[in-house]
């Protein structure tokens, strides 16, 4: 019993003990009693406030293993949360105020003279059906990655945290299946449209000319214009670093530590969110803003007008190589039945 | 409810909707009448036709350049939907706890992703296809794009369910697998069947003239 | 037309009901509409129209099936959801079935799934025929055949006059009637009317090699219009006249000419539609040649030094198996002999046959689908083609002509005719 006493008598005065063996200097300060606490400066160095790194032994052998906190992790995440998460989303939701205020304002874009019914081949079968199948995964890559980004401050407030928790799931899951196939189709894109999309003489006066958005009249363009190409090498180099860095997230097993997984998420979601705005305004001009484009990618023929308007140089050359066909023609390329055929039918039925 | 519904008598009713139905229309192929040929054959119809079954599986030299983009894409899309039916760990416990009793080994993680992956791309490819090309896109019709899109649901949330860690997403998997079943029988996805028979019926017709078709 | 469904387009659909076999349930539930046929149709590859696509060439007989036979189909029917096939739907397909399809059967070849395309748009063109949608030229030829005897016209007559040149010609008689003996020859319109070098060919060989043979006053003629056009019925009672000549002269063996869609009606049809099997063989006269070869009754002397190449007629070839045969017989008789790409099984169709060649209404199309032919040829640098179809060899000495390309056309059994060791000759 009284061995029991001392010995809990010595453990009261043990640290006591060591305390007294080396006090912190501000007990002693002339200042007097300073109201930190002892614990703070331990803390400090662990969270390497003074930007020296601390760098410990584990018996646990891999990367990072003997690195006691990633000091640099919370910054990340507050600019996760706060920066890209926020300005990401004022980013795609102004992209779409912006189209549909162009829309508003200059409705379509309407080829001078209208369509003519001649037409023009601009796109095999094969590089329409690259581009769909990168437009479908990237869509959905979108989607699912969108989720992932601002669900919380979006989708919580709506569907709850337990709902939530399982859109989260699922996009993670989908977002991680698909993302090699945008890869994939990427290296589909690069082989296909690389040559006709190299910058050449006559791309910077299309530029100074502000794309035909400012100011009336179409400008001057090849095959691909200035924009065009621009938006081509946006998505090569871009979508090549959103891959990259995508498989660097998706598979940490290649001894990349906490710092290149931290870089690779936010060049991830830069690139995505660049990728996206700029995405929405390529399917507007592709579609419901520009008369006549669409029909490049759905049938792989374009009306010769919207050629000479848009490519002249190119329309140019579809002129001089009588390239141009009919809209009976063209009509028969996409199957359609012949008139003489419907007549015929309708004298040989009576 | 939602849940008791999905696991239990959906489940067999599609799953007797799908066999029945099945059988039903291989039976009306297989033990329909039929009138014998009456010129002397030249070769043997029933080893040509048994072969045909098989060679058709790799596309004649001559029009092998012509129709790339279906073969590979239809590879891609038909051994990564196999693949991971047959194979993905899920499955395989689900079907030796629920229908077989036995089991085999499934295929490791990163072959169930890429056989996934291989089966996307496939489909998303050959239903591109048959949206902008002229020719698929004359003769298809509204049953190829339900067909098309219902598989694409079906694999889909199969994949989003990956964690396994969400009921809701296991019945959803679930529930888009019933429809499909439901649907089979009287869809496209009969040729999953009848390319068997079809291709056998062809062959024999060329083997007993004398041809390898 | 009026609420009362034609009487054209009952007689139309009876013949699709018919038809509908379990092939066709089969073919039907397997296809999934994947377009791969329409690269391997000539006609669609020359002309990139995609209503040549073969299966789409079936679709009246798919309407039908899809709305009497699947189950969403006939669900939809039921309420009163689906456009039945009408009879504008058979007027549209004519062209397709019988301007833009030279059933040459490649399409049943490359198809994935296995559906034999070129057998049911066999089926539909008999649909159309008996509804009468067939195009005016190939309703004459086949009411001619009735009457006549032969599409062309050709009366014994003519055949008599022919044969008289031929006996001048080569100094042997030509055997006409002969009861007992072991062959019967039979003779295509085109034989008669363009090329008799046939049947001085034949006369030739068969005394080089001592066949007992006849042709037959009753039934000369090897054409078959009701194939042609896709009426069973008239196929059925052409072929019957081949099979009571033989008959009546009891030969053991009836010879096809080079003819393909003859050998075709003859050898594989004909007992099918006369509902009975032949007493006797069918064979087609490079078979024969081949065989007679082989047993070495045929011995050939001096070398083709013309680059050559042969051209594969469909119905002989890829839907009459009769591959291996040609090749044997070219092969002692040719220095410099060139397969031409995709021959064999696989080979590209002149673009004449299934009756197109006899539907003047087909005629751009025909020389558009022999673009591929020509490019073909043009490929082999050859000096001559040798073929062994009489319809293969007109359409092409036409195309060639149209495209001004000096290049001759050779009938195979000419050829070996030209080559025979003299000696030997009894």
């Amino acid at each position: 019993m009284r061995i029991k006493t001392l010995l809990i008598l010595f453990c009261l005065v043990l640290p006591q003990i060591s305390l007294a063996d080396g006090p912190p200097k501000s007990l002693n300060s002339p200042e007097g009693v300073s109201a930190i606490s002892p614990g703070s400066e331990l803390w400090r160095a662990v969270r390497q406030r003074d930007g020296e790194v601390l760098e410990g032994v584990s018996q646990v052998k891999s990367v990072d293993s003997g690195m006691l906190i990633n000091a640099r992790g919370d910054q990340w995440a507050r600019f996760r949360i706060s920066k890209l998460t926020t300005y990401g989303g004022i980013a795609i939701a102004a992209v779409f105020v912006i189209v549909i205020l162009l829309y508003v304002v200059r409705g379509k874009i309407p080829i001078e003279g209208g369509l003519s019914g001649r037409m023009v081949r601009r796109f095999t079968d094969y590089e329409r059906i690259v581009h769909w199948t990168l437009a479908i995964v990237f869509l959905f890559l979108t989607i699912t990655g969108l989720i992932l980004l601002l669900g919380k401050p979006l989708l919580i407030p709506l569907f709850g945290k337990e709902v939530f928790s399982v859109f989260a799931s699922a996009s993670k899951e989908g977002h991680n299946l698909f993302g090699p196939l945008f890869l994939v189709s990427l290296i589909m894109i690069f082989l296909s449209f690389a040559r006709r999309n190299i910058y050449e003489k006559g791309d910077l006066t299309w530029l100074l000319k502000g794309g035909g958005i400012i100011g009336d009249g179409h400008v001057s363009g090849g095959f691909f214009n200035m924009g065009e190409k621009t938006w081509y090498w946006m998505v090569i180099l871009i979508g090549f670093a959103i891959a990259i860095s995508g498989l660097i997230l998706v598979s940490p097993v290649f001894g990349q530590g906490r710092w290149i997984m931290e870089l690779s998420h936010v060049i991830h979601t830069i690139g995505a969110l660049i990728l996206i705005t700029v995405s929405i305004g390529h399917m507007y001009l592709g579609s419901i803003g520009s008369e006549g484009a669409m029909e490049g990618m759905k049938s792989g023929y374009v009306d010769i007008n919207w050629a000479d308007a848009h490519h002249d140089r190119w329309g140019k050359k579809c002129h001089d190589e009588n390239l141009i066909i009919s809209a009976e023609e063209y009509a028969r390329l996409q199957g359609r039945k012949p008139d003489d055929t419907a007549e015929l039918a309708t004298e040989q039925g009576k | 409810m939602i849940e008791y519904l999905i696991d239990g008598p959906l489940w067999y009713f599609s799953l007797a909707v799908f066999v029945i139905g099945v059988l039903w229309q291989l039976g009306s192929i297989v033990f329909a009448g039929r009138k014998g040929d009456l010129s002397v054959a030249r070769g043997n119809a029933t080893s040509s036709g048994f072969k045909n079954i098989f060679s058709r599986f790799i596309p004649h030299r001559e029009i092998a350049p012509q129709i790339g983009v279906q073969v590979v894409a239809g590879y891609l899309f038909h051994l990564g939907l196999f693949a991971l039916l047959f194979f993905a760990a899920p499955h395989v416990l689900f079907l030796e706890e629920n229908l077989l009793g036995f089991g085999w080994t499934p295929m490791p993680h990163w072959a169930f992703i890429m056989a996934s992956q291989a089966a996307f791309l496939g489909l998303i490819i050959l239903w591109v296809r048959r949206m902008t090309n002229p020719v698929s896109r004359l003769i298809s019709t509204l049953d190829d794009h339900i067909v098309a899109i219902l598989t694409f649901v079906v694999m889909l949330t199969g994949c989003l369910a990956l964690l396994e860690g969400f009921n809701a997403l296991r019945l959803l998997h679930r529930f888009t697998v019933e429809l499909w079943l439901i649907y089979f029988p009287f869809s496209a996805l009969m040729h999953t069947f009848t390319f068997i028979p079809s291709r056998a019926f062809t062959g024999a017709w060329f083997g007993r003239r004398g041809i390898d078709a | 037309m009026g609420e009362q469904m034609s009487e054209r387009l009952e007689k139309g659909l009876a013949v699709l009901r018919a038809e509908m076999d379990y092939k066709v349930h089969s073919f039907f539930s397997s296809c999934v509409n994947c377009g791969v046929c329409a690269e391997s149709c000539l006609f669609y590859t020359e002309t990139n129209d995609p209503r040549y696509t073969p299966i789409y060439k079936t679709e009246p007989m798919r309407k039908l099936w899809k709305s009497e036979y699947s189950f969403w189909g006939r669900l939809a029917s039921k309420l009163g959801m689906t456009k039945p096939l009408t009879e504008a739907d058979l007027a549209d397909w004519e062209e397709l079935v019988y301007d833009g399809c030279s059933m040459c059967g490649r399409c049943s070849m490359v198809c994935p799934v296995g559906v034999d395309i070129s057998m049911v748009i066999f089926k539909v063109k008999h649909a159309l025929a008996v509804a009468g949608f067939s195009p005016e030229g190939l309703v004459e030829t086949t009411q001619r055949a009735i009457d006549v005897g032969s599409p062309m016209g050709v009366t014994l007559k003519t055949v008599q006059a022919m044969i008289k040149h031929v006996e001048a010609n080569t100094g042997l008689s030509v055997p006409m009637d002969v009861e007992g003996a072991d062959y019967m020859a039979l003779l295509s319109s085109n034989e008669i009317a363009l090329y008799p070098e046939y049947l001085e060919s034949l006369v030739k060989i068969f005394d080089h090699a001592g066949v007992s043979w006849t042709l037959s006053s009753q039934a000369f003629e090897a054409t078959n219009s009701g194939l042609q056009i896709g009426n069973k019925k008239i196929a059925g009672q052409l072929v019957q006249r081949v099979v009571d000549g033989a008959e009546k002269l009891k030969v053991k063996t009836v010879i096809s000419p080079e003819c393909g869609h003859a050998y075709t009606a003859l050898r594989w049809e004909g007992p099918n539609f006369i509902g009975k099997a032949y007493p006797f063989r069918v064979v087609h006269i490079l078979e024969l040649l081949d065989e007679l070869r082989a047993q070495g009754r045929i011995k050939t002397t001096g070398m083709e030094t013309d680059r050559l190449t042969f051209h594969d007629p469909c119905s002989i070839v890829r839907r009459g198996g009769v591959q291996a045969q040609p090749r044997n017989l070219l092969e002692p008789i040719t220095e410099n002999f060139v397969e031409m790409a995709d021959h064999g099984s696989m080979n590209w169709c002149c673009g004449g046959g299934g009756g197109v060649s006899g539907n003047e209404r087909a005629h751009d199309l025909k020389l558009t689908a022999f673009n591929k032919k020509k490019s073909q040829i043009e490929e082999l640098k050859v000096d001559a083609v040798v073929t062994a179809c009489s319809n293969c060899r007109m359409v092409m000495e036409d195309g060639l002509e149209a495209n001004e390309m000096e290049i001759p056309l050779l009938g195979l059994t000419e050829l070996i005719a030209e080559h025979l060791d003299e000696k030997r000759t009894s």
